[in-house]
């Protein structure tokens, strides 16, 4: 693989140009991948910024990014190849003229059969491929950056597929032959920690988990991704989600949220963080309504502090 | 270094991290490339390779410091507040030491010239307090604290203050005082932190001197009642981790049922690309997925080995259609609803605490009395009934009555006993249930548990 960045000081300031703030932690870790010659495998909470991880290297190594969403019930065909079967057919239908000539010229039906097969290679070949991400990202021209985005959702089964990719980056289609990589994609894989990936797999990548960023990180994403949204209220806003994060919601708001929330802010044309603007858009942070009343009850109109001291200090952020 | 970071690689696996020699290799190939002279780039180039969990994180990150330092340089010290004093103040100085009994005003001097504890000190002290036999990070605060009580801290943490006490009646200045014990307080603070350092660092390697013997393997083999609370521990996140696994295991079953029933439907749908020419057959899934009621002992004697079962039961969740939890000693209580959370292990919790056992007051007979009453219609012709226990009955009366109308009305009954067959004898009434059963399987120890919900599954 040529080499993407040639120092974890580089791959910081590359993805910091892609709008991707990366902590020393990512930045190490993306740059050991990529001299391993490793997969990536990044776990964490809904929202940190795993698949924006993704796209940020490709962005800043200038590589094509092809995307593998997984699900449950994905398989080779979705994943890697399938034949278009549709197009042969209406090729044929078309060059049916074509055919005819061909074949006609034919003393018997045996020398007939034996042209056809002559031919046969063009609607095996790779025109009538359909390719799916993987097979793209094994053929194409340039190197690649390969996100397979939320392996856990995927079955066991093509977990076990995935490896054999994986490891040597060649699938052998049987009418066309073994077909190897001409670039080694860099490979990221993210995971949401809904299921227990395979010793196998985690065996074959390297690990990185990303948890919710601290305060200044957060502050610093902020200010990148909404330039808009004036510094102090974008303090007031980081702080208040930092303080949502830690109080026991069912779905903590993430980064991806937090940045909605700071956008609808600007739209809001925001002056200050008060009562009103909280309560309006706050449905933007958390999208459960326990989770809702929870907040407007414990934040937004705390219990005065001479009744419970002890509640106000456990969200005051220490 | 090499040595250094195969015994982390040790400590980490004794600590029940599962570190393959694939991933050791890797770790070694990514110092060779970041070097060592970053420190977090080391740590994290070693955490990356060896660590694939976020459950395992904490355990490296306290290990790791252990083997490589904790950062910075020794401890500081605060410096000898000797060295700029008038003569006339180390003349009350060496006055006023002189009430003290010798050993402790050698170690309050000692204290005072900040000297640092030599490493032959250390191992000395570490002797004493037998930290050689310790493999537990857990007694890292408690060894140090041994330690220290061995160089006679307290003492002469109360002699200071005394020593100070003096040195202000015989008039040394207030400030003179402040400052000796501030670099005193300093220096102590310091040797604290150096014995810390040791104790954590000597049980570090302790563990990773840890005979592997110790392994899975064992541990599996391991009957229930021979077990450690802390081996019982590490048993239940391989319980876990043999759950998933199965689980892996029966949806590749189910998946590759290839045939069975056509499903015309999906079919249709698969080959409107082929212009309906059926190339693609779909076959409809075909449900193996058990019904079960399960009811369990939870008398003292069998209590490890049901909460094990529960806890693989609810594992296995997903690959079960329904299932009825009950549980027994002198009576029978419905414990589905208690599982009905996310969290397995204090669901169990909560039903241990709810039914607390008793002497000899297991009676079977009566909780199947309880299940005719209320539950007999959790049986049906797809069910599976399990039963979790060892037949002893405390002489009461069986109730072979029942249990034959039960095994009757289910599709088949399983009996996971920790006993083998010639040990069921005196109150157990196990010769008496087993002919009524499909399947009395033994279970004493995980891997024949294991085995049974394999089994359990395949049916």
């Amino acid at each position: 693989m040529t080499t993407l960045f040639d120092s974890t000081r580089t791959v910081k300031s590359e993805l910091n140009k892609q709008k991707y703030i990366a902590s020393d932690e990512i930045s190490t870790i993306v740059y050991l991948a990529q001299k391993l010659g490793k997969p990536l495998l990044t776990e964490g909470p809904a929202g940190v910024g795993k698949t924006e991880l993704a796209k940020a290297i490709a962005g800043a190594a200038g590589r094509e990014l092809i995307r593998l969403q997984c699900y449950e019930g994905l398989d080779e065909s979705k994943a890697l190849y399938e034949w278009e079967y549709s197009k042969q057919l209406l090729y044929t239908q078309l060059l049916r003229d074509k055919l005819n000539d061909t074949l006609g010229k034919a003393e018997t039906l045996a020398e007939a059969a034996d042209k056809l097969a002559k031919e046969e290679d063009v609607f095996f070949s790779e025109r009538f491929l359909l390719m799916r991400p993987l097979l793209k990202a094994i053929l194409s021209d340039k190197p690649t950056v390969l996100l397979i985005d939320e392996i856990d959702r995927a079955d066991a089964e093509f977990e076990a597929f995935l490896l054999e990719v994986l490891s040597d980056f060649q699938v052998s289609v049987p009418e066309l032959g073994t077909l190897t990589a001409k670039h080694k994609p860099f490979v990221v894989l993210t995971s949401n920690n809904t299921r227990e990936l395979s010793e196998a797999l985690k065996r074959r990548c390297l690990y990185l988990f990303i948890d919710y960023p601290t305060l200044t990180e957060e502050l610093a994403v902020v200010r990148l991704k909404v330039p808009d949204l004036n510094p102090k209220l974008a303090q007031q806003a980081v702080e208040f989600v930092q303080k949502l994060r830690k109080a026991d919601m069912r779905k903590s708001p993430s980064i991806s949220e937090t940045l909605d929330w700071a956008n609808a802010l600007v739209a809001l044309n925001a002056k200050n963080l008060d009562k009103e603007t909280l309560e309006e858009t706050i449905s933007v942070l958390l999208k459960h309504e326990a989770d809702l009343q929870k907040a407007k009850r414990q934040l937004i109109n705390p219990p005065l502090p001479r009744h419970k001291p002890d509640e106000l200090g456990r969200f005051s952020g220490n | 270094m090499e040595s250094r970071i195969l015994q982390l690689i040790a400590a980490l696996r004794a600590s029940g991290v599962r570190v393959s020699l694939a991933e050791s290799a890797e770790a070694f190939s990514a110092v060779d490339l970041m070097g060592i002279q970053d420190r977090e780039q080391f740590r994290l180039s070693l955490r990356a390779t060896l660590i694939k969990d976020v459950k395992d994180l904490p355990v490296f990150d306290k290990l790791f410091p252990l083997f490589f330092g904790a950062g910075q340089p020794p401890p500081m010290m605060g410096g000898n507040p000797m060295d700029d004093m008038t003569p006339e103040e180390a003349q009350m100085l060496t006055e006023a030491l002189r009430q003290f009994t010798e050993s402790l005003r050698q170690r309050m001097q000692r204290l005072m010239n900040g000297e640092q504890l030599s490493r032959e000190e250390l191992e000395a002290l570490g002797q004493m307090v037998g930290l050689n036999q310790v493999d537990d990070l857990r007694y890292q605060n408690w060894m140090a604290q041994r330690m220290m009580r061995a160089l006679a801290f307290p003492e002469v943490r109360e002699a200071l203050k005394e020593l100070m006490e003096q040195l202000r009646q015989m008039g040394m200045s207030r400030d003179r005082i402040e400052q000796m014990r501030e670099m005193i307080q300093q220096n102590m603070d310091g040797m604290r932190e150096q014995i810390e350092r040791f104790a954590g660092e000597r049980i570090a390697e302790n563990l990773s001197d840890k005979p592997r013997g110790e392994s899975m393997d064992n541990l599996l083999n391991r009957p229930f009642h021979a077990l450690s609370e802390e081996e019982k521990k590490i048993l239940q996140r391989e319980v876990k981790r043999l759950a998933a696994m199965l689980r892996t295991r029966i949806a590749l079953r189910q998946k590759h049922a290839k045939s069975g029933q056509l499903d015309p439907k999906a079919t249709i749908r698969a080959n409107l690309k082929y212009h309906g020419v059926p190339m693609e057959i779909r076959h409809k899934d075909r449900v193996r997925k058990p019904k079960i009621v399960v009811i369990c002992d939870i008398s003292t004697s069998m209590r490890f080995c049901s909460e094990l079962m529960l806890s693989f039961l609810f594992a296995l969740q997903g690959q079960v259609r329904k299932t009825h939890a009950f549980a027994f000693i002198d009576h029978l209580e419905y414990i589905s609803e208690d599982f009905n959370g996310s969290n397995a292990d204090e669901a169990i919790a909560s039903v241990l605490w709810r039914m607390p056992s008793g002497h000899y007051n297991t009676d079977l007979g009566w909780s199947l009395q309880n299940f005719q009453d209320g539950y007999m219609d959790t049986l049906n012709g797809g069910t599976t009934l399990i039963i979790v226990g060892d037949g002893r009955n405390n002489y009461y009366d069986p109730r072979l009555d029942i249990f034959s109308a039960m095994t009757r009305r289910a599709a088949r009954t399983i009996w996971l006993n920790p006993e083998p067959p010639h040990l069921w004898h005196g109150d157990s009434d196990m010769s008496k249930y087993a002919p009524l059963c499909t399947n009395v399987l033994k279970v004493s120890n995980l891997r024949e548990l294991a085995e049974a919900v394999d089994t359990l599954m395949a049916g």
